[in-house]
């Protein structure tokens, strides 16, 4: 049964809605519903300035939860690929960074002064200082070079099916978080086996890993977003990664530089991130919260920043991929 | 008229336009200083005034010619992208047959894919894992169903994406005109598989074989560029629509954008 007339002046011309609203059919929760107005979602409900306010920043966590069951398949599907694909499997992703962990405690063993002039504890420290440098800077990396072509990547789910495409960073930087847990992991390992015990901050870690996680995927979001439409993005970040690692404190400590290098230091996300882990892990002391605040303030605004930018050029994403 | 109560699909004035960028540059400016009213896109209105009401249990074939906005049409009502102007309103699980397959992850197992494809319409995982045995049955692929989709066959992936379509409850069934690339058995059991599902489920439906459309549909919706030219009781769409194109030449400015 259909119901439509002919005569309506072209979409182009700007006119007044004369579409009734929603004559709201007896709620049925269960029941999916979807209702688009001029490219705008309804959502039953208050409308409110601060309930939209409220609802976008619940957004990126519920729309986790919905599509929970989905990210999972992906998730174990990649994982499996990951893992499975090779003959050794799992070795390989525990191998490298301890082959890794090894080589940074014989070259710089016996070091007893660490780049920031303490005092190490143990031969192992030295070690663990750039260690820990390298899983914040290494996760980082990671993601700044796939996000750009993520979409791309997975431009098979976009095309056609009801896929929730702001999902896709969620479970790129879930896949990566495995390899940087790996790491996490190895380093307390280390530590635990060569000072025979671990400080008491790092049970503080998931503090850390928690917004490190939030900035990652607010980037990824904005990233890949912007890799959908030009290519640019991704030589961009192939550009600009490799001059940031001389930019981050992996290798050598920015409270060797002047005050005012020091601080503008600071306008790198990743320092801030560096220095809580080092003061976790090898110093175990609480970190400087002045630090934590500025780290934790750039990673909420990424997070929510990126989701925002996404959502907004989503649409247009599935129409260009 | 039925009660509004009814209604699951309803469409008014849908309008949907892609944004066609002579260059990488012109998105780069777009976003950092571009609007609706000096953009730096050309629009292709792909659909420019389609209004139709779908009640429960019915169902709806839609024709046209290549390019005439059926597809931006059923991907509209199936969620995948937005109507530019005017208002959708769908009320229920939509199980999109569409271009079957080419959703797959091609280096993924079919049964690695039937989870993801699953998850994707909506159904939580033991759901799923509880009906594999069924979908594989419908499927009847046998042995390939643990092998990657790159290397199915056409037929094959049809086949899984329609068992799987067919297993998830779905109020709406949206079919493109996919069915065709199955071989006449399977396209019975699609066929007979439809029949039973229209008893309570709506059905859209979209395929040039006018004697399908008039088996499977009690009305239609013919667009052509972009709007409605003729709707009504499908076989009067189709005898339109019939004499129209023995008149009409294949002519390709249709697809320019303005």
């Amino acid at each position: 049964m259909t119901n439509l007339d002919l005569d309506r002046p072209d979409p182009d011309v700007p006119r007044e809605r004369d579409v009734p609203s929603p004559r709201t059919a007896p709620a049925v929760q269960d029941v999916p519903l979807l209702h688009i107005v001029d490219g705008k979602e309804i959502i039953p409900g208050n409308n409110s300035w601060s309930a939209r306010l409220g609802r976008f920043l619940a957004e990126p966590f519920t729309s986790a939860w919905r599509n929970r069951d989905l990210i999972a398949a992906i998730l174990r599907r990649e994982l499996r690929e990951r893992f499975s694909g090779s003959v050794a499997g799992w070795v390989w992703a525990i191998f490298a960074p301890l082959l890794m962990l090894v080589t940074y405690t014989l070259v710089f063993n016996g070091a007893v002064k660490l780049p920031n002039n303490a005092e190490a504890s143990s031969p192992i420290d030295y070690a663990l200082f750039v260690f820990g440098g390298l899983i914040a800077f290494n996760f980082f990396a990671e993601m700044a070079y796939r996000a750009p072509s993520l979409l791309h990547e997975y431009a098979h789910y976009l095309k056609q099916t009801m896929f929730p495409a702001h999902m896709l960073p969620v479970i790129s930087t879930l896949r990566a978080t495995t390899y940087a847990s790996i790491g996490l992991v190895l380093m307390l390992l280390c530590q635990l086996v060569f000072s025979g015990s671990l400080h008491w901050t790092v049970l503080l870690l998931p503090l850390w890993y928690i917004p490190f996680l939030a900035f990652l995927l607010g980037l990824t979001w904005l990233l890949s977003a912007m890799g959908a439409f030009t290519r640019d993005t991704a030589y961009l970040m192939m550009t600009l990664t490799p001059v940031l690692m001389f930019a981050t404190p992996v290798f050598f400590s920015h409270e060797q530089l002047g005050p005012d290098m020091m601080r503008l230091m600071y306008l790198n996300i990743l320092t801030g991130f560096i220095e809580i882990i080092r003061d976790l892990v090898v110093f175990g002391r609480v970190p400087n919260l002045l630090v934590v605040a500025w780290t934790l303030f750039l990673s909420v605004f990424m997070f929510w920043f990126g989701y925002w930018f996404f959502r907004r050029q989503q649409d247009s994403i599935t129409d260009v991929i | 008229m039925s009660s509004e109560r009814d209604v699951v699909i309803r469409a008014q004035h849908l309008a949907k336009a892609y944004k066609l960028y002579d260059s990488p540059k012109d998105w780069v400016k777009q976003v950092l200083f571009g609007s609706q009213e000096k953009p730096y896109y050309k629009s292709f209105w792909a659909l420019k005034d389609v209004s139709f009401e779908v009640i429960r249990g019915k169902s709806l074939g839609i024709i046209g010619r290549n390019g005439c906005g059926k597809s931006t049409l059923l991907q509209i009502v199936c969620g995948m992208t937005r109507p530019t102007k005017g208002e959708i309103w769908v009320r229920g699980r939509v199980a999109p047959v569409l271009a079957l397959g080419a959703t797959f992850d091609l280096e993924a197992t079919g049964r690695e894919n039937v989870l993801i494809a699953g998850a994707v319409l909506g159904l939580k995982r033991a759901e799923i894992v509880g009906k594999f045995a069924s979908i594989a049955d419908f499927a009847g692929i046998g042995e390939f169903m643990e092998q990657p989709i790159k290397l199915y066959s056409i037929g094959m992936r049809m086949r899984l994406a329609f068992a799987i379509c067919a297993h998830i409850d779905a109020e709406i069934l949206i079919v493109d005109e996919a069915l065709a690339v199955g071989d006449l058995a399977f396209q019975k059991k699609c066929v007979d598989w439809i029949d039973r599902f229209r008893r309570n489920g709506t059905l859209l439906f979209v395929s040039h074989s006018t004697t399908e459309l008039a088996r499977l549909c009690e009305s239609a919706l013919w667009i052509d560029n972009g709007r409605v030219r003729e709707s009504g009781d499908v076989t009067d769409v189709i005898r339109a629509y019939r004499r129209a194109t023995r008149l009409e030449k294949d002519s390709m400015s249709r697809f320019s954008a303005t």
